[in-house]
């Protein structure tokens, strides 16, 4: 078969290339598999013009380019058309020119070969060169002409090699470029780490029998470094070059160090979470950037399983700090808001307020009068005056606490998330009210559900919603000017949430309203302000709970107020 | 407030009685039982002004004198209307409401051991 001239097997486009190698014994092509092996039958005449400048000296800047344009594809074998894929097809293929179908990055490595076969340029120039391809490894490109000189014009050009993806080059490629374009362009952050320098160590540190790499890693503060070091980033993409406030992804290459700079535990605990086998990792740290500032990104790691490329570990980093910052000034702004509402409600209740201060502060004034009265007896009643001597202690600590609560409701204090029995806290309100219901005859009925779940809250800023509401219709019950005011404090549990209902035998609110009630501002009395019941329902939804007004049938409002319970350890 | 009363009344040579409503009172009052009587406005159920209106036909020459902590100056005029004897508001010292009760009284002289 060998001794076929080439070209009349060319000429009979019968499509099996095999038939066209010249020697196939050739030493390069023994090392390639015959059936992978991909072949170009390629018309050089009309490069010839262009050849014979290069051969001179004369040829372009762009030589490679102009070169593979002039040079047209005779033939292929199928081994090329496989390779090619969508891209290729013979039929379509026969007659265009390589450069239409030859991978960009190796025009070069082609027109050295054609210029080397054609004219033996530069002298003695090699016939076979390796190639960067991802189909092969280790590719070979072999190019050969008809030594019988019958076709002067043809040169024959090979591609071998070990095959590493039996897929298409142009799926292969496609592929690549996709993957390449999801990750630069996605949203968030992405770095691409090649870890597999950590490998050894940790084979090492097995065979050691080290379990706790983070607790190892502790104490040996410069392995930790060296880890640092070793493990390099490989690429980039745009959203990490911005999140460092780099100036280019080049800024990003190399050892991670720059990744972990202000938080050198997370790099222990990403090596750990490896160490362990874990498919991915993720925690909240703190970087730095190239600009020196701090930021606070959430930061996941997913490591490498085979059959997918263990030198890509894949970071995404997701810049939290102006969520994280927003939420802290809306945390602020609703315990100012709450605070503000506080302020009012304490205005409103001073009459009451004054009222429960000025209790014990008359008794014990009574109480001490009458104990200096015994005490300038002739024959002093010690018994008697040890009695008023503690109640009068009693009514001072009881002034002290009423103060103490009152003081609470006031201050400014940092939102608390603490456990809760939420019948104390309704029960700690009533002291606010008492003066006021007591005053205008009001009944309060407070109907506590004992065994309640608890709550995590913030005491202060739910009684201020109690008190709110209470007096809302201590309001409502005054408005209507009737006798036989009755306002009722219920607490239950309904479907895991603990319940609170408020209601009064007020005039209701009128239909028109009950949509607005919680809006800011809204008020219909002539002398509010109209932020008692938006604070409530601001304090309720930062407790993760709910609350709504209605109409009670028998008349009157009614406020519900739903609170999740505390969760179990 | 009303034990420290009770004490304050008994050391200043008075005979007092307690009781913790208006209801309880009026189940225990019978005409001629007491001469005096001293009372808070704000109290459940009956308060002190309607204490004070039911006894204007039950024992019309009883005096009233009110200790309270409430400063409203409609409640006060209401109860001096309807003929208090005095309006004292909390805390109250002890000279005072002394003073006032044997003016109430009509017994002469300050106290024996003031």
């Amino acid at each position: 078969m060998a001794s076929t001239s080439p070209s009349e097997i060319a000429a009979r486009h019968d499509g099996n290339m095999q038939w066209l190698v010249p020697r196939f014994d050739h030493a390069v092509h023994a090392a390639m598999d015959r059936d992978t092996t991909a072949w170009w039958a390629l018309d050089i005449s009309d490069a010839r013009p262009l050849i014979a400048a290069i051969a001179t000296g004369a040829g372009p800047v762009n030589r490679a380019a102009m070169l593979l344009d002039t040079v047209r594809i005779v033939d292929v074998n199928q081994n090329t058309v496989h390779a090619l894929g969508p891209l290729g097809g013979r039929r379509s293929m026969i007659g265009r020119t390589v450069s239409a179908y030859w991978p960009p990055e190796s025009w070069t490595v082609l027109a050295d070969l054609i210029i080397a076969a054609v004219a033996d340029f530069p002298l003695g120039a090699p016939r076979s060169r390796p190639m960067t391809s991802i189909a092969f490894t280790d590719a070979m490109m072999n190019i050969s002409t008809d030594e019988t000189g019958a076709h002067p014009d043809l040169v024959f050009l090979s591609v071998g090699g070990t095959v590493i993806d039996d897929r298409s080059l142009w799926a292969v490629r496609a592929s690549e470029q996709r993957y390449h374009n999801l990750i630069h362009h996605l949203p968030i952050a992405l770095v691409q780490v090649d870890s597999r320098p950590m490998n050894p160590i940790f084979e090492q540190l097995r065979r050691d029998g080290v379990t706790d790499i983070v607790a190892y890693l502790d104490e040996r503060p410069d392995m930790a470094r060296h880890s640092r070091d070793i493990v390099r980033v490989t690429d980039a993409n745009r959203n990490a070059v911005r999140l460092f406030a780099a100036e280019s992804a080049d800024r990003l290459i190399g050892s991670v160090d720059f990744l972990f700079a202000a938080s050198p535990d997370t790099a222990k605990r990403v090596i750990g979470a490896h160490f362990e086998e874990r498919r991915s990792y993720t925690e909240m740290m703190k970087i730095s950037t190239f600009a020196g500032e701090l930021r606070d990104v959430e930061l996941t790691v997913t490591y490498p399983t085979p059959p997918e490329r263990l030198d890509i570990t894949l970071l995404t980093l997701e810049d939290l700090t102006d969520r994280l910052r927003t939420e802290a000034q809306l945390r602020q702004l609703q315990a100012d808001f709450s605070r503000a509402g506080r302020i009012a409600t304490l205005g409103e209740l001073a009459t009451s307020i004054a009222h429960e201060v000025n209790q014990p502060l008359s008794a014990i004034v009574t109480n001490a009068e009458t104990s200096l009265r015994w005490l300038s007896r002739d024959e002093p009643n010690l018994a008697k005056i040890e009695q008023l001597t503690t109640r009068i202690a009693d009514s001072a600590h009881r002034a002290h606490e009423i103060v103490q609560r009152i003081r609470a409701m006031a201050v400014r204090h940092a939102p608390e998330r603490v456990p809760l029995d939420i019948n104390t806290v309704i029960e700690e309100t009533l002291l606010f009210v008492r003066h006021d219901v007591v005053s205008r005859a009001i009944t309060l009925d407070a109907v506590l559900a004992p065994a309640l779940p608890q709550l995590v809250g913030d005491r202060v800023q739910l009684q201020q919603v109690i008190v709110n509401l209470l007096l809302n219709g201590i309001q409502a019950i005054t408005q209507r000017s009737g006798t036989n005011g009755k306002i009722e404090v219920r607490t239950g549990a309904e479907d895991e949430c603990v319940l609170i209902v408020i209601r009064d035998n007020g005039p209701g609110i009128a239909p028109e309203n009950i949509g607005r009630v919680f809006e800011g501002f809204f008020t219909t009395k002539e002398d509010g302000i109209g932020i008692g019941l938006a604070i409530c329902h601001s304090i309720i939804l930062a407790h993760g709970g709910r609350i709504s007004v209605s109409n009670h049938p028998e008349g009157g409002a009614q406020f519900e107020i739903r609170l999740p319970p505390a969760p179990r350890n | 407030m009303r034990e420290a009363l009770f004490d304050l009344l008994q050391v200043a040579g008075f005979a007092p009685h307690a009781f913790d409503s208006a209801a309880a009172f009026l189940a225990a009052y019978g005409p001629g039982s007491i001469d005096l009587l001293v009372t808070d406005v704000r109290m459940p159920d009956i308060d002190g002004l309607d204490l004070q209106e039911r006894l204007r036909t039950l024992a019309p020459s009883l005096p009233v004198i009110f200790v309270t902590g409430s400063s409203d100056p409609d409640t006060r005029a209401r109860a001096m209307a309807a003929g208090a004897h005095a309006y004292l508001n909390k805390p109250v010292g002890d000279k005072l409401l002394l003073g006032t009760l044997r003016a109430a009284l009509g017994i002469n002289g300050t106290e024996p051991d003031a």
